[in-house]
């Protein structure tokens, strides 16, 4: 198992399967496998957490889900995104890019202080 | 559009449970199959691709735990788990399920029906527009004496009132009808327009009366009831326009009122004729229902004034044969008229059904208590495996209140028969027709059933809260409902149950008492052979007093013809509950005061051979002779209670009075005193005025007969007797004692209602004791095994069950003798000759109790005395 696998927090789970689906409706082990490749396997996403966000996110109206069958024709629920959760996709887009520039900036000044 | 969907998703999770478990399921199938698949490509082998993946997913049960949670469902899914529990744990106790409901459903069904005839006869408004604004109008003189109005009165208002839109008279009465098949008797109420138009009545068909129908010479119209229009009129679509003849006169039928329409202002009538009314000649008679409804914005006070001052210009005009300055018009709001007397008996009924109630509750608590300990162990595994207290709590009360709720099911049911029961049994009542168990009697019977769930787990959830929680299982716990203070409560429940079972018994006893003492009133003659058959002459047929007469002496001397009759007589009042006319009276050596109001008394017109048939014992002086003929003077024969009252201490015969405030007319002078008859009910007063027929004008009488022939011989005889005479008459023959018997129906009736609550009330309480002693004997039965085994006298063992079981009944009925003293006035008017505080009927009923108690702790005081050690210790 990689050594640095970060544990998510909710809030960040929910908008990494945000941006996961904003790319192509998907079933839940495909989300969970996708985020896995596009942070090139740092975040292993723990099932126990995933379905329980799935069913949150459906609720709260983000996602939308129905049953399809998949390439290697076996019935998957996929999970799409509502035009609801293309919002919530770009706020919180912009959200996460101010706090994590700010975040950077704090820590990076931290650096400096200490090197000089 | 986030709400929405959140809702839809928690919806779509609760109702469609079991799918959306299973899609829960076929989802983790597809994602452990895709991991496999995913493994596999890597190139591991089958099993143990599917081993890791297993691993991977980590707690399947926990995952779909979280899954749950994250819909929202949990409360919910608690209350399903919670309901669904306490449906298993019923279906596991079918008896004690069913005691439950039964008690308790005979306990709400019994209220629910009491609310809804209480709700709708006593506090709903009457079914009329405006139904708040209408009135009736009496003349009154004191707080206590009210009568109808008489002609003068209504047609004074008519024209000087200022408070009323709308005001109307009704006459109720009964007529003959005929020409449409067998002559017969029904209810009339001869009615002007602004009757109908106070009550804002709306036809079903054709029209009502108008104040043109009013005039003397119109041709007659009818208004009918739809009833009527069905039976005899070819139905209400066709009935406008054809006619019935009542009392001998034709009348145009001009509308139909609505199928529910049976009475109007409490007169229940088939047809409604034109009442006219002729010009008086004196104040009175005072024969008719003044209905008016207030202005807007009128209140009853200004009315009142109104109307005082009505009687006060009226007075003087015709003050030389009304003497009575006090009596003023005063109107009085519908509903309280109509209503009446009924509060009082349908709140007795309505405090026995709570009391009932109290009691079916009180017995529940104690059966889940009992129940509660038995289930200890249980409670304590469910606490052991993590139960919190909170969540046994709730899963107490979810139990109690699925019981119950079921048991306000059954107690709609039962309060549906109630109302039927209640019909039967208490016809009579106001206004029955529009009880019924309405969206508000449902609700009632849901709170009741809420309330008493919650109340009957009170008991339970405290042992288990009071206890500090249930214990461990197998060994404190299993005694966790058998702590002190668990008993106390059980005890405290008894005990008021047999505090709440006294009142009624006392009631009971009360009315019971007072019903066999009524039963055992003399009413002053022998029923035994005599049947009567009323007769009203139509003014058509017999238009004056000749024809009047001829016809009288006829049917007197053809009934007294009759094989096997021993006499025959005339009437017009009848023993023991209608006195057919009260009058009032002046006596000339005592005359009354300016300004006070007459004496009354009943008074009737009848022919010698009236006390003949009914044998009525001539005391004093001479009974009516042929020379008391409507030409000779005036005279009258009076009872003994009459005589008694007016004439304690001197002979009653020669007295002279004037009747009827008619002081121009001859007084007229009594001539005999008879026994005493009751013609106010058999606990009304005795007093009464015969006048001799002849000399009365009157066209309505009962012929009286005695006869040694069988009743039903007498009956047909008397029929075809007065058919010879006049064939168009309707004839429906009563025999005497069958008049008795419906005399004593109503307090008899209500008297069987209350004992039946009484008896439940006593096999509650009475049970609950049993039920009780049974479970301390249980409970403690190593140590009575103990003393039996150690040589105690088993006789000593049931004398300490008894005595522990009486202390708790003794405090119970020393409890409720304080609240029943302090309710039993409440009774007082119900009662004949027997006091609410009749200290016999309290010994009576407080040893029926004690008795009741003592069988019911004896039977386990002698289950006890049997208890042997090895069974005792075997059983634990």
């Amino acid at each position: 198992m990689p050594p640095d696998r970060s544990d998510l927090l909710q809030g960040t789970l929910e908008l990494l399967v945000l941006k996961a689906l904003s790319l192509e409706p998907m079933h839940g082990w495909g989300i969970g496998h996708r985020i896995g490749q596009l942070s090139g396997d740092v975040f292993q996403v723990n099932q126990g957490s995933l379905y329980p966000a799935l069913m949150r996110m459906l609720r709260r109206g983000w996602i939308r889900a129905e049953w399809r069958v998949s390439e290697n024709r076996r019935r998957a629920r996929y999970y799409s995104l509502t035009p609801e959760g293309r919002r919530r996709l770009a706020r919180e887009t912009e959200s996460w890019e101010r706090v994590s520039a700010a975040v950077n900036g704090v820590l990076r000044s931290r650096i400096a202080g200490g090197t000089s | 559009m986030s709400l929405i969907s959140d809702l839809t998703e928690r919806l779509r999770a609760l109702v469609f449970r079991s799918r959306v478990e299973q899609e829960l399921d076929e989802e983790v199938r597809a994602h452990l199959e895709f991991e496999v698949a995913e493994l596999r490509r890597a190139g591991v082998e089958p099993a143990e691709a599917r081993r890791r993946a297993l691993v991977a997913f980590g707690g399947l049960d926990r995952w779909k735990e979280e899954v749950r949670d994250a819909r929202g469902l949990q409360p919910v899914e608690d209350l399903v788990l919670d309901l669904r529990h306490a449906v298993r744990s019923l279906r596991r106790n079918p008896g004690f399920a069913a005691a439950v409901i039964l008690v308790l459903g005979i306990g709400i069904g019994a209220a629910t029906a009491a609310f809804s005839a209480v709700r709708t006869i006593l506090l709903s408004q009457l079914p009329y527009p405006h139904a708040d604004r209408l009135v009736r109008i009496y003349e009154k003189n004191s707080p206590v004496n009210l009568w109808s109005l008489s002609t003068v009165d209504v047609q004074a208002i008519r024209e000087l009132q200022r408070s009323f839109d709308a005001f109307g008279a009704v006459q109720r009465t009964e007529a003959a009808l005929s020409g449409t098949g067998t002559p017969e008797r029904i209810l009339v109420g001869r009615a002007t327009a602004g009757f109908f138009a106070a009550l804002s009545v709306v036809p079903l068909a054709g029209r009502l009366l108008e104040p043109g129908d009013e005039a003397a010479d119109v041709p007659p119209v009818v208004v009918v009831s739809h009833a009527l229009a069905e039976r005899a009129l070819g139905g209400a679509g066709q009935a406008v326009g054809r006619s019935i003849t009542l009392d001998g006169v034709s009348h145009t039928v001009v509308g139909i009122l609505p199928a529910a329409a049976t009475d109007l202002a409490g007169v229940t009538a088939e047809a409604w004729p034109a009442l006219q009314l002729k010009t008086p000649t004196r104040r009175g008679p005072f024969w008719l229902r003044g209905i008016g409804r207030l202005r807007e914005g009128i209140t009853l006070d200004a009315a009142t004034r109104d109307l005082a001052g009505v009687s006060e210009r009226i007075f003087p005009l015709w003050a030389a044969g009304f003497r009575d300055q006090k009596a003023r018009l005063t109107p009085i709001p519908l509903r309280v008229t109509i209503v009446g007397d009924t509060g009082r008996g349908l709140a007795l009924f309505a405090g026995a059904v709570g009391l009932v109630l109290l009691i079916a509750i009180a017995n529940v608590a104690t059966l889940m208590l009992v129940r509660a300990s038995a289930r200890a162990p249980e409670l304590a595994v469910r606490a052991a495996l993590g139960a919190s207290r909170e969540r046994l709590t709730r899963l107490l009360l979810t139990e109690s209140l699925v019981l119950t709720l079921l048991a306000g099911v059954a107690g709609l049911a039962m309060g549906w028969l109630s109302l039927r029961l209640i019909g039967r049994l208490a016809p009579g009542l106001p206004r029955l027709a529009e009880v019924g168990l309405d969206t508000r009697a449902t609700a009632f019977a849901v709170l009741a059933a809420v309330v008493s769930g919650v109340l009957v787990s009170l008991s339970p959830i405290s042992a288990l809260l009071a206890h500090g929680g249930p214990g461990h299982p197998g060994t404190g716990g299993a005694r966790a409902g058998t702590s002190r203070q668990g008993n106390r409560l059980r005890a405290m429940l008894v005990m008021t149950e047999f505090a709440l079972a006294l009142p009624l018994l006392l009631g009971t006893g009360l009315l019971l008492n007072s019903f066999l003492r009524l039963r055992r009133v003399n009413p002053g003659f022998d029923p035994a052979g005599v049947s009567t058959l009323a007769i009203a002459l139509p003014e058509a047929r017999y238009p004056d007093e000749p024809a009047l007469q001829r016809f009288w002496r006829l049917a007197e001397l053809r009934a007294g013809e009759l094989p096997g009759a021993a006499a025959a007589g005339l009437t017009s009042a009848m023993p023991p509950d209608d006195p057919g006319d009260i009058n009032n009276f002046d006596l000339l050596d005592r005359p009354v005061p300016e300004g006070e109001s007459e004496p009354v008394s009943p008074w009737s017109a009848v022919t010698p051979g009236y006390f003949l048939a009914l044998g009525i014992p001539l005391l004093d002086g001479r009974l009516f002779q042929a020379g008391d003929s409507g030409t000779a003077p005036p005279v009258v024969v009076v009872s003994r209670a009459w005589a008694d009252h007016y004439y304690p201490d001197e002979r009653a015969i020669g007295k002279q009075m004037f009747a009827g405030g008619c002081r121009t007319c001859p007084p007229s002078t009594v001539i005999g005193v008879v026994e005493d008859v009751k013609y106010l009910g058999l606990a009304g007063s005795a007093e009464a005025i015969y006048e001799p027929v002849s000399q009365a004008n009157t066209r309505w009488l009962n012929l009286v007969v005695r006869s040694a022939a069988s009743e039903n011989e007498l009956s047909q005889g008397l029929r075809n007797a007065v058919a010879a005479l006049d064939p168009e008459l309707p004839l429906s023959v009563v025999s005497m004692p069958e008049r008795l018997r419906a005399s004593l129906a109503s307090p008899g009736r209500w008297t069987a209602l209350l004992a039946g609550f009484a008896a439940a009330a006593l096999a509650l309480a009475s049970l609950g004791i049993y039920g009780l002693m049974s479970y301390v004997v249980r409970q403690r039965r190593r140590e009575i095994g103990v003393r039996i085994a150690l040589g105690a006298e088993p006789a000593s063992v049931t004398r300490m069950v008894i005595a522990r079981g009486m202390r708790h009944a003794l405090v119970g009925t020393f409890l409720g003798l304080g609240l029943a003293l302090l309710g039993a006035r409440w009774l007082r008017a119900l009662l004949y000759q027997v006091g609410p505080w009749d200290p016999l009927t309290l010994l009576g009923v407080g040893a029926l109790l004690l008795v009741t108690a003592f069988v019911s702790c004896w039977l386990p005081g002698r289950q006890a005395a049997r208890l042997r050690l090895t069974e005792a210790l075997g059983s634990d």
